[in-house]
């Protein structure tokens, strides 16, 4: 049974990503991680399990702050949009 | 099975103390990020120094492995001695990427109890996909670990998107990323798709209709006369079969025939005399 995902429940992205639910809750309250609702009925776009990878890999190898892996995520975001944008003109 | 040298794969001594490996892992972890290297095998280093570290930042499992590693060779067939784990308690501690999914065969017959008893793994894998397989909808296999998935790709499919595959992860459902392999001419954003429409000169100054090649058909497009190269035309409904379906993004280039015989220089000459144009002219 294959159907593509939306959006995904606090409880599916712990578990796409391997994480503690605390550590996920922490770092949604701060702002740091997007999501649509209210706790703990959050919904979470699918681009954000890539952002949530990336922060998770950052804090873990240079044990960083989560702002810092969050700022490090932000800019990482704004390079894939660069990306995209120098795609979609022909220029990659 | 081959032998890993995890001191060479971190560049550290047999005997490196704990701080001097984990600032070996992190400077190999900015250089091989796959967000930001250059390196052409970026994404296979970073596995192994992922594995390298996940067992030489853990004092058991680097015990373990200075144990069993005694006189061999990296590259080297290897196999563990029979009860050489006797007397090793590995801790339920995941690896520092968490991308447990991509170490070797090696780490697996050494530490595969330990991953095994780790419970919490990552339940999602990529699936790399052509864009015409968004068109007519796909079957992939994919392999995780020792079990083999028919894993049915839904038309209308679009990078980034994830799929989820019932029951599948363990425990609960998998989730799968789906990623477009690079096609020669088209590109994808999301449902939209963008293609460079290469067009004759006489094509974009009178108006014409030009064919266009598509995954879902050829599609015959009306270029408006006096288009420039530059110009995007919208064809609506056109992009992939999503629902909502994405729009085809038309990106015009004038493409000019080569003055390679006197006849093509004399029209050349001909127009040059026709027309009083500076393209520079403000």
């Amino acid at each position: 049974m294959t159907e593509p995902v939306e959006f995904l429940t606090l409880d599916e992205l712990c578990v796409a990503c391997a994480l503690e639910r605390e550590w996920l809750v922490v770092r949604v309250q701060e702002g740091l991680i997007p999501a649509t609702g209210d706790a703990p009925e959050w919904r979470f776009t699918t681009t954000t399990l890539t952002r949530v990878r990336r922060m998770r890999e950052i804090e873990r190898t240079y044990e960083a702050a989560p702002e810092l892996a969050a700022l490090v995520a932000d800019m990482l975001e704004q390079m894939d949009d660069l990306r995209a944008r120098l795609k979609r003109a022909g220029l990659d | 099975m081959e032998f890993r040298d995890y001191y060479q794969a971190l560049g550290v001594a047999r005997d490196a103390p704990a701080d001097e490996i984990k600032k070996a892992y992190r400077k190999l972890a900015r250089k091989y990020h796959p967000d930001v290297s250059k390196e052409a095998d970026a994404g296979k280093r970073m596995a192994e120094v992922n594995e390298a570290y996940a067992v030489l930042s853990d004092p058991e499992k680097r015990a373990a492995y200075d144990q069993i590693g005694k006189g061999a060779q990296p590259g080297q067939e290897f196999r563990p001695p029979p009860g050489w784990d006797q007397g090793f308690h590995f801790s339920e501690r995941a690896g520092p990427g968490g991308q447990g999914e991509d170490f070797s065969d090696f780490f697996s017959e050494i530490f595969g109890r330990a991953r095994a008893s780790r419970g919490r793994n990552d339940q999602h894998a990529r699936v790399m996909l052509d864009l015409e397989d968004s068109f007519t909808g796909a079957t992939r296999q994919l392999m995780l670990g020792d079990r083999a998935l028919n894993v049915k790709i839904p038309k209308g499919v679009r990078e980034g998107q994830v799929i989820r595959l019932a029951g599948q992860g363990k425990p609960g459902d998998l989730l799968l990323e789906v990623q477009f392999n690079p096609h020669p001419r088209l590109r994808a954003d999301g449902r939209d798709l963008y293609l460079g429409l290469p067009v004759a000169p006489w094509e974009a100054a009178l108006g014409a209709i030009v064919p266009v090649d598509l995954p879902g058909g050829a599609l015959n497009v009306r270029i408006p006369a006096g288009a420039q190269s530059g110009r995007q035309m919208r064809v609506r409904g056109k992009g992939l079969p999503s629902n909502p379906p994405g729009d085809l993004y038309l990106d015009i280039r004038i493409v000019t025939p080569p003055a390679d015989t006197p006849k093509a220089k004399e029209h050349y000459e001909t127009m040059a005399k026709a027309f009083d144009f500076d393209p520079r002219a403000q």
